[in-house]
């Protein structure tokens, strides 16, 4: 079909409007990274725009030496590869039995699910719940209350519906217990879900901020949310204990916050592109009504 | 499945089956038994540890010992000019993000279902997508590090001749940053399932419709428009149970004592006077009162929807 004038001037200016809106995603970012990477006397003197001014490393080495932000990375990680273990075998193990129609009060068990969707105790209550079991300052309080998102486990169990049953018979017949039926038959044919849910859980964890503060006090257990937070809202939080004084006064807090912004940033980053294709696929199945 | 095949059978066959059933329910029951136990503790328990919006709450005597109070955490709640103000708070920035973000992926989806060429609108959505993968604080440290009153906007006013603004302690500019930064967050994500539901659309129906002369904004309207109205009804239901959420996050490395009047919202009063001062019963009334609101909206504008022949369930 050709295309009308009308249209070829429509198809520029809309193309021109989305490369100004990637450009306003894509602009913060650059300028992050370029105050991160300059020197403190051109950030403090406003020269720093698009690219880094009189490039140095000098924010890093101070938030690497100054701050446990090292730690909180650790804890990040930890925090993360557990949590979307954790969460994902219980996902898993709940999805399961609700996608075979014989299970016993399977409506019921689905209903007592979905409705904490719509309803929940809030915040106090499920601080006092936490509380009372013992686990303040563990990070099982951090794995726990949120173990099996009720949204993703649904995503999962209308994937685990649509996998046919022929395989599951034969599997049966050669007297394979459900375990190993879910392991073997159903996880592998199920591998761009779980990518996708293992995906979500990770997001929330890395990002994990309101419990870490309500639920961690040490902080030393902090996680990098809560570390990077404190830098930004105290300005600096570089360390006595760590460094010698004149190291302090030549920090600039810029430079400080936006490196401890970037050591959150950059494992994003890194493993975004890899994830791409995945997120995408899982907001499909999700959109799929359960 | 053995199961379903319930085909005419003998009182012997029928007993043979469901024991045969429960067979084949034991080791999924048990599957799903740790999960209930999760559900039960995290999820009902706190439900009814709500009770506690009609007590006294105090450590010492527990959930259970401590005394009733009737309405009194309400009555307080709903006459304090501080509270009322919170309250209005959170309907007014949940009210406004509604308006404002609701119809940005919306709009972003139709934009970038238009681009031509595959390789452009896929490196702009890669792009847009990103923002949502950053948490609240990288938003904040990004936030406060171009809005600051040396950083980078207010260096551009200078320079083409303007005064600089307080971006972040003024409370109009911040309910700006606030409502741009949410957006600015969700929308390329948000236009995810808006451009899913876009691939479904007949392309012939676009054909006849320019046969019959109609321009792109008529074909926008007139197709695009409605071949995603159940998409777009569903995701406004879905967003309207959270009106009354203004996501503790956002708000908390946003917020500070210049815009309090208008930025502290009910998850951020419910942490300070429930975590921080340790009157746990009035925040939980607090927190009660948000729920409530929020399932009544969402029933509510399902039940709407339903006229309009959609509903989520």
């Amino acid at each position: 079909m050709k295309s009308t004038r009308g249209e070829k001037i429509f198809y520029i200016v809309n193309n021109i409007v989305l490369a100004l809106v990637a450009l306003t995603c894509l602009l913060p970012l650059i300028y992050i990274i370029s105050v991160s990477l300059s020197s403190s006397s051109a950030v403090m003197s406003g020269k720093v725009f698009l690219w880094p001014v009189e490039f140095s490393l000098e924010s890093y080495d101070l938030i690497f030496r100054g701050t446990p932000i090292l730690r909180g990375l650790l804890n990040s990680v930890i925090i993360t590869v557990v949590g979307v273990v954790l969460s994902m075998v219980f996902t898993i193990l709940a999805a399961y039995p609700l996608s075979k129609s014989y299970l016993y009060a399977r409506k019921a068990f689905t209903m007592l699910m979905i409705f904490t969707m719509l309803f929940g105790g809030g915040l106090i209550p499920s601080y006092l719940v936490v509380k009372s079991l013992g686990l303040i300052d563990s990070y099982w309080s951090l794995w726990l209350p949120g173990l099996v998102s009720t949204y993703n486990m649904i995503v999962m169990r209308t994937f685990f519906t649509n996998i046919p049953s022929e395989l599951e018979d034969a599997a049966r017949m050669d007297g394979c217990g459900e375990l190993r039926l879910v392991a073997q038959i159903f996880l592998p044919l199920s591998l761009p879900c779980v990518a996708t849910l293992s995906l979500f859980y990770a997001v929330s964890y890395w990002n994990m901020f309101r419990n870490v503060l309500i639920y961690i006090n040490s902080t030393a257990q902090h996680n990098l949310a809560v570390m990077v937070n404190n830098m930004i809202q105290n300005q600096t939080l570089l360390d006595p204990n760590f460094m010698q004084a004149e190291d302090i006064s030549q920090a600039t807090p810029q430079g400080v916050q936006t490196a401890g912004v970037m050591v959150m940033v950059v494992p994003i980053i890194l493993v975004y592109p890899f994830l791409q294709k995945y997120f995408v696929k899982g907001v499909m199945i999700g959109s799929v009504k359960g | 499945m053995s199961v379903r095949t319930t085909t005419v059978l003998s009182e012997k066959g029928r007993k043979l089956q469901s024991r045969r059933r429960m067979k084949q329910n034991i080791p999924l029951l048990l599957m799903l038994l740790p999960v209930l136990v999760f559900y039960i503790v995290f999820k009902y328990a706190p439900m009814g540890g709500l009770v506690i919006a009609f007590k006294d709450y105090n450590f010492a005597d527990g959930i259970f010992g401590s005394p009733w109070v009737g309405w009194k955490n309400f009555e307080l709640l709903f006459s304090g000019a501080n509270t009322l103000n919170i309250i209005r708070n959170t309907f007014v920035l949940s009210v406004l993000r509604l308006i404002c973000g609701f119809p940005a992926p919306i709009i972003l989806a139709i934009l970038l279902n238009e681009v031509q060429r595959n390789w452009y609108r896929r490196s702009l959505q890669t792009i847009m997508y990103m923002p949502h993968f950053f948490s609240w604080v990288i938003m904040g440290g990004i936030i406060s590090t171009i809005f600051a009153q040396d950083g980078v906007i207010n260096q551009l006013i200078m320079m083409l001749g303007g005064e600089s603004v307080a971006f972040m302690y003024n409370p109009s500019t911040w309910i700006g940053v606030f409502l741009g930064s949410d957006i600015w967050k969700g929308m390329g994500y948000g236009s995810i399932i808006y451009l899913a539901a876009l691939t479904s659309v007949d392309p012939t129906l676009y054909e006849s419709a320019v046969l019959d002369g109609a321009n792109k904004w008529k074909q926008i309207w007139h197709i695009t428009l409605p071949s995603i109205r159940s998409t777009i009804l569903t995701m406004f239901i879905l967003a309207t149970g959270n009106i009354m959420d203004v996501g503790f996050d956002q708000i908390y490395v946003l917020q500070n004592a210049a815009v309090n009047e208008v930025a502290d919202v009910i998850s951020t009063y419910v942490y300070r006077i429930g975590l921080q001062g340790a009157q746990y019963s009035l925040a939980t009334a607090m927190g009660l009162f948000e729920s409530l609101v929020g399932l009544v909206l969402v029933v509510f504008t399902n039940r709407v929807a339903k006229f309009f022949g959609e509903n989520l369930w």
